[in-house]
């Protein structure tokens, strides 16, 4: 179905190649017909460079330097035409948010046959077989910017299905999805299964698919360093995988943890009347009338997306003006405007909380007005986020762990005492996810209380002491 | 019951052809928020002004009904209270409703397109006007490009709130630079992730697309054509001296 024939590859344009490094180097790989096979390797592996070459998007939209031949079904992908290739390959990416055409769901899900000029009849059946078979009449026409995160994912999934592709290529699919969500896109793995599509996964959360696959191709700096094969996977151990830099093999959900909310010799942090709804809705998002926390300790939020997560880490910080919550904390009650100076939020997208250009004036801007020697300061806090050499560097040219620490330096700047983070290690590695973890419990080491929202139990594993999930938050 | 596309498609077909909103939206912009013709457009414009609301009503869109009307009512207030007011004021009255009651109609005329017609309607009224692909497929991404840089744009405001960088602020002068950095980068990325996603799925291939949705030409379409082309009569004649009414 698909070969690799020792390909290798670089980005950017021929001429300012000099010292760029390859992302793939000398890569043999052939997948037979219905075969499932999982990439995996810590980030910048080449994983997703891989999955570009057999769906065309490399060369035909990415540029850059290629040796080696790539074929599908016996036809060189380089010369054929993105258009040509799409009737092949069908690929589901990892944002969820940028990968659609239309704006209604039904109107998405014809889109991939719409282009072919299938005739509009059959287009129809597919439609209805796929929307029968996997059960999403409830999200048909909708407007998909009124979707969850997963619901998306599923409707890129079936858009996949109608165009019934032979090759399905995943492109770290389970990035944003909870643990409900990420079954959901199993069962839809089940069902291409079933029907003998050979499937390509890139992924680091590798867990939702372990025993599913029928090889598993490990990946470093470019090269594939091993590769198992089903009766070899099923030996290795999470031990095993983590001293290979990968993610966990056992799915488990959140909850599952069993960590307390809160302990008796806490200091109590008391969230009193969070109820919010959205305006001209009539369901709560939110419905807590009173809730102890533990201060200077890492709380897990977890819970299933559309649960008010992101609402809650909003309200706490004081940024839904319509909210009339209040926080009682050191004997004190924060109203809106006082939490605003007294928590930080790590947005899911860190790039967009960043707004200047250099990483140095990034962290001055946080540090409140008169702090004397403030370039000194400044330039400590970044050393100890190991973020030290690179002062003058252009903050969105940052990777996006650099940047997470980057957010956290700067609430460490403007001294606030709670930090919250959204979801910090989606589509993270083992290794990141591990840093991650490490510099949070330095956080709360140096006093600084933790909320995590997160459905990454791997994380919690690591390094929560305390949990809310779904029961608290009804 | 079982889910049946044709007949969802059926349904969710709109009052007019995308075709006809296309004329409409030159004409309002034209005639109304252009200012273009004289004396005797008056009572022609007044129709036109009222258009858009009448649209709105009848594909049920009532949040959007009512905060047209609204703002209408504003600039209308506006221009009424003018000469009542002291001067600095009156001239600011005098602006804002202008400018409301100039460009609310054709703006809301334009949210009605957007918010009624699907990306696979507005590509097969393109071709079936013989726009060629290079035309419609940069026009038909501002459909999904808009709202998710708008999602971004809050996204962005709400992060600049968290770290308390506010208008108004010792560093009021930058907020406008800070928020460009975070927006150009998004914008980017995702005008990217959508282009590749768009490729890998065959837009762009030569051969005749097919479009699942419902579009074609009926009374009521027949009827605003007729219209269109009587309001350009109308103003060709008032051109030529010609006393109408």
């Amino acid at each position: 179905m698909v070969e690799l024939k020792n390909v290798t590859f670089r980005y950017g344009a021929a001429e300012n190649q000099n010292g760029a490094k390859n992302s793939l180097s000398g890569v043999d790989l052939s997948v037979k017909d219905g075969e499932f096979v999982l990439l995996t390797g810590p980030s910048g592996c080449g994983k997703t460079t891989i999955l570009r070459l057999i769906n065309g998007l490399i060369p035909h939209f990415y540029q850059g330097e290629t040796e080696g031949t790539v074929l599908v079904e016996g036809k060189e992908i380089r010369d054929m035409e993105l258009y040509d290739t799409a009737r092949l390959v069908g690929t589901v990416f990892q944002n969820p948010r940028t990968q659609f055409y239309n704006v209604d769901t039904t109107g998405e899900l014809a889109f991939g046959c719409e282009n072919r000029g299938l005739p509009e009849e059959q287009i129809y059946q597919r439609i209805d077989d796929t929307v029968a078979s996997l059960g999403i009449e409830k999200l048909m026409d909708r407007s998909i910017f009124h979707l969850s995160d997963g619901e998306k994912q599923k409707i890129a999934c079936s858009g996949v299905n109608v165009s019934g592709p032979d090759l399905i290529l995943l492109d770290e699919p389970s990035a944003n999805l909870d643990f409900e969500a990420t079954m959901a896109l199993r069962n839809m793995i089940l069902s291409w299964r079933s029907k003998g599509k050979t499937i390509i996964a890139a992924e680091h959360r590798i867990a939702y698919l372990w025993d599913l696959i029928d090889r598993a191709v490990i990946l470093e700096n470019g090269r594939i360093a091993r590769q198992f094969t089903r009766n070899e996977l099923s030996v290795l151990t999470p031990e095993d995988l983590a001293q290979m830099g990968l993610r966990t093999n056992i799915m488990e959900a959140p909850e599952k943890s069993l960590l307390p909310v809160y302990q008796e010799n806490d200091e109590p942090m008391i969230l009193h009347d969070f109820n919010f709804s959205y305006r001209g809705r009539k369901q709560p998002v939110l419905q807590i009338p009173h809730l102890r926390l533990a201060a200077h300790e890492i709380t897990a939020v977890t819970g299933n997306n559309g649960l008010g997560k992101t609402t809650f880490l909003s309200c706490l910080c004081g940024l839904e003006k319509r909210f009339r919550g209040t926080l009682e904390y050191k004997g004190r009650n924060y109203s809106n405007r006082d939490r605003q100076k007294l928590c930080y939020l790590v947005m899911q997208d860190t790039g967009n909380q960043l707004f200047t250009e250099s990483v140095l004036e990034e962290v001055l801007i946080s540090l409140p007005k008169n702090t004397e020697n403030a370039e000194g300061r400044a330039a400590e806090l970044l050393r100890r986020l190991d973020l030290g050499e690179y002062p003058d560097r252009h903050p969105q040219s940052l990777s996006g762990g650099q940047k997470q620490r980057l957010a956290i330096a700067c609430a460490l700047a403007s001294g606030r005492e709670i930090l919250l983070l959204d979801e910090p290690t989606s589509g993270l590695d083992y290794g990141h996810m591990k840093e991650t973890a490490d510099m949070l419990k330095k956080l709360r080491d140096m006093g600084t209380t933790v909320l995590v929202v997160t459905h990454d139990t791997e994380l919690i594993r690591h390094c929560c002491s305390r949990m809310i999930s779904e029961s608290s938050f009804q | 019951m079982e889910y049946s596309s044709k007949q969802s498609q059926e349904k969710r077909r709109g009052f007019i052809d995308p075709r006809t909103k296309l004329a409409l939206i030159l004409i309002l912009a034209l005639f109304v928020m252009g200012g273009l013709g004289g004396e005797q457009m008056q009572p022609l414009k007044m129709i036109l002004s009222a258009l858009p609301f009448a649209l709105l009503l009848a594909e049920k869109q009532w949040t959007r009904f009512f905060r047209g009307v609204c703002i209408l009512v504003c600039g209308y207030a506006l221009l009424w209270i003018m000469p009542y007011l002291p001067a600095v004021l009156s001239y600011f009255a005098l602006f804002c409703g202008g400018i409301l009651t100039r460009f609310v109609v054709t703006i809301m005329m334009g949210e009605y397109v957007i918010a009624t017609t699907s990306v696979s309607e507005f590509i097969s009224a393109m071709e079936k006007l013989c726009m060629p692909q290079q035309v419609t497929i940069p026009l038909s991404v501002m459909f999904r490009l808009f709202p998710t840089i708008g999602a971004e744009w809050k996204s962005i405001r709400r992060a600049m709130r968290m770290r308390g960088i506010h208008l108004g602020g010792a560093k009021a002068g930058q907020v406008v630079e800070y928020q460009m950095v975070p927006m150009m980068t998004s914008s980017v990325r995702i005008g990217e992730e959508l282009s590749a996603s768009a490729l890998t799925r065959g837009l762009g291939a030569p051969v005749k697309r097919t479009n699942i949705c419902r579009i074609g030409f009926r009374a009521q379409d027949y009827l605003m054509l007729v219209g269109c082309l009587f309001v350009v009569c109308a103003w060709i004649l008032e051109m030529c001296g010609v006393r109408l009414w």
